[in-house]
């Protein structure tokens, strides 16, 4: 052991810690050595870490599967209702000149985007041509078939437009009754919308999920770390100090969760493209296949980091607090 | 440095460990803490280390009164003394470089700063070649020469140590009461808690005796027979 020659004063005071600039330095050096001690914490127990992170991101990727479901749904309604006729029955007796007034009235709605009037006459082809309709046909003394419209409403009307429209047509002189072929829409939709919701619920549900495993997992690495963390706070570390390795921690569990969500939700994209693509054959590709967007398996990670980092926040500040209680 | 003004302490279960004890040690100055076990050595450094607060009495550190200071401000103050324990204290799952590390992490030196003094405190207590070492593949003395190398690192102006030399052997425990004598050299207020009387005698520095929680003797260093 070297002997000290030095002669005798007071130690030098550690300047380290009094100007600004130094100030900076040191809560770039904590952030780095609380960063680095993390990794190395998670990396220490890899098989921990992993089940975690797997648990966490199951959870997230429930919400995103469903949410591609939906997605896709809904896709499907807006594709197959683009065919949606309205069909506008004119009152018996009607003639031509009546009908087309109707017809201009409904043309300046903005809902409307082509109106056809279609004449008794088009009618009786029509039914002529489905077989076994032609023998009775001919055994008519007149044509009663009415004047009728065929509608054809605007691309990405909500149900409820459609609604208003059909009321606003059955209150149109002349008209006798409305047949909207595409109710089946309505019910599609107030069906997506319970989805809708109940996605965002299962999203809050199980992002709170995430939360408490982050917690929990936390609360663990703390409680076995007591040791240690007493003997940081004696030789003088401040409570977020501290803290701080554990909110790393808390932060690279939630965006590795949320990176295997997003891989979760890729792979069944994939596994779904096969049946899909199947589904837009039979109906001569007017139905696709949409992923999940872009903006969505970014935020996914980083809003994963967020809730792993406030799950770590809530524990450590409740156990070190104690800890540290003089 | 240090000061004790007529400090009394009560534990909960009207356990009296302490009782009036009033005395100060000053900037360079070393000093033994003795008495029998429970007279109340272990407390009187729990005063100093902020880990309990007197019921009585006024504690000093640097000019600063402990009994007062606010929670947040116990850190800061805990970074004016280096603290070497019986039991050590180390991390086990680190390397004696980071253990000795600690301190100035915690005080927020840069990397490159951080390995010049730990490895000067390392060769300090004679650890240099062990910085990559875990602190279970040393032996007892090695580990309380790696708590002690922690103790100093970040140049503290307070020394305090509790039977730091418990479990070793005279002369391993001479050879660490040896350096603690050179820190006070520089200047290094220390005080050390023991009831190894032969040793105490030996190092021929000032002793303060208690019993039963109260102080019964303060022998100045030139009367240690």
């Amino acid at each position: 052991m070297n002997a000290v020659r030095e002669p005798r004063r007071a130690p030098e005071p550690d300047k380290t810690r009094r100007s600004g600039p130094h100030k900076v330095g040191a809560w770039r050096e904590h952030h780095a050595w609380s960063l680095s001690i993390s990794l190395r914490r998670l990396g220490a127990r890899p098989l921990g870490t992993l089940l975690t992170v797997a648990v966490m991101g199951v959870a997230l990727a429930l919400p995103l599967a469903f949410y591609l479901l939906l997605g896709n749904v809904q896709r499907m309604g807006e594709a197959l209702g683009r065919n949606q006729t309205i069909s506008v029955f004119m009152k018996p007796g009607q003639n031509a000149g009546m009908a087309e007034t109707a017809a201009s009235a409904l043309r300046g709605r903005p809902e409307v985007d082509e109106i056809a009037v279609r004449t008794p006459k088009d009618g009786l082809d029509e039914l002529a041509e489905v077989q076994g309709f032609s023998g009775a046909l001919q055994s008519l003394d007149a044509n009663p078939l009415p004047f009728v419209l065929s509608v054809k409403p605007r691309a990405g009307l909500t149900a409820d437009e459609v609604a208003r429209l059909v009321d606003a047509m059955k209150n149109t002189p002349g008209v006798d009754m409305v047949q909207d072929t595409g109710s089946w829409r309505q019910r599609l939709d107030a069906l997506l919308g319970v989805g809708t919701r109940a996605v965002t619920l299962l999203a809050l549900l199980l992002g709170i999920a995430a939360l408490l495993v982050v917690g929990n997992t936390i609360r663990v690495d703390i409680m076995s770390r007591s040791e240690e963390i007493g003997v940081l706070l004696l030789i003088g570390a401040s409570r977020p100090f501290v803290r701080r390795p554990y909110l790393y921690a808390g932060a690279w569990l939630g965006f590795l969760a949320g990176v295997f969500a997003v891989v979760l939700a890729v792979v069944l994209e994939l596994a779904m493209a096969g049946p899909i693509g199947r589904l837009t054959a039979a109906y001569d590709g007017s139905v696709s296949f949409g992923g999940l967007p872009a903006w969505l398996l970014l935020a996914v990670p980083f809003t994963s980091a967020v809730l792993g980092w406030v799950g770590a926040r809530l524990v450590s500040a409740h156990l070190i607090h104690r800890m540290a209680s003089v | 440095m240090i000061g004790f003004d007529l400090v009394s302490k009560r534990y909960e279960g009207d356990h009296q460990a302490l009782t009036d004890v009033s005395f100060q040690v000053g900037a360079g100055e070393m000093a033994f803490v003795t008495g029998h076990s429970g007279a109340g050595k272990s407390t009187l450094l729990k005063l100093l280390a902020m880990i309990e607060r007197p019921t009585n009495g006024v504690v000093t550190l640097d000019g600063q009164k402990l009994n007062t200071v606010r929670s947040s401000d116990i850190p800061r103050l805990r970074r004016k003394l280096g603290m070497v324990f019986q039991d050590h204290r180390l991390l086990l799952d680190r390397s004696v470089f980071a253990n000795v590390e600690l301190p100035l992490v915690i005080a927020g030196v840069s990397p490159a700063d951080r390995g010049r003094r730990v490895r000067a405190a390392l060769e300090k207590v004679g650890l240099l070649s062990y910085e990559k070492q875990l602190p279970s593949a040393l032996s007892t003395g090695e580990q309380q020469r790696v708590g002690i190398a922690r103790a100093i690192v970040a140049k503290p102006a307070v020394l305090i140590a509790d039977e730091p030399t418990g479990n070793l052997d005279p002369q391993l425990a001479l050879e660490i009461m040896s350096l603690f004598a050179e820190f006070q050299q520089v200047g290094t207020a220390v005080l050390v808690a023991s009831h190894d009387l032969m040793l105490i005698k030996r190092m021929k520095k000032r002793v303060v005796v208690l019993d039963h929680g109260k102080l019964v003797a303060d022998v100045p260093a030139t009367e240690v027979l």
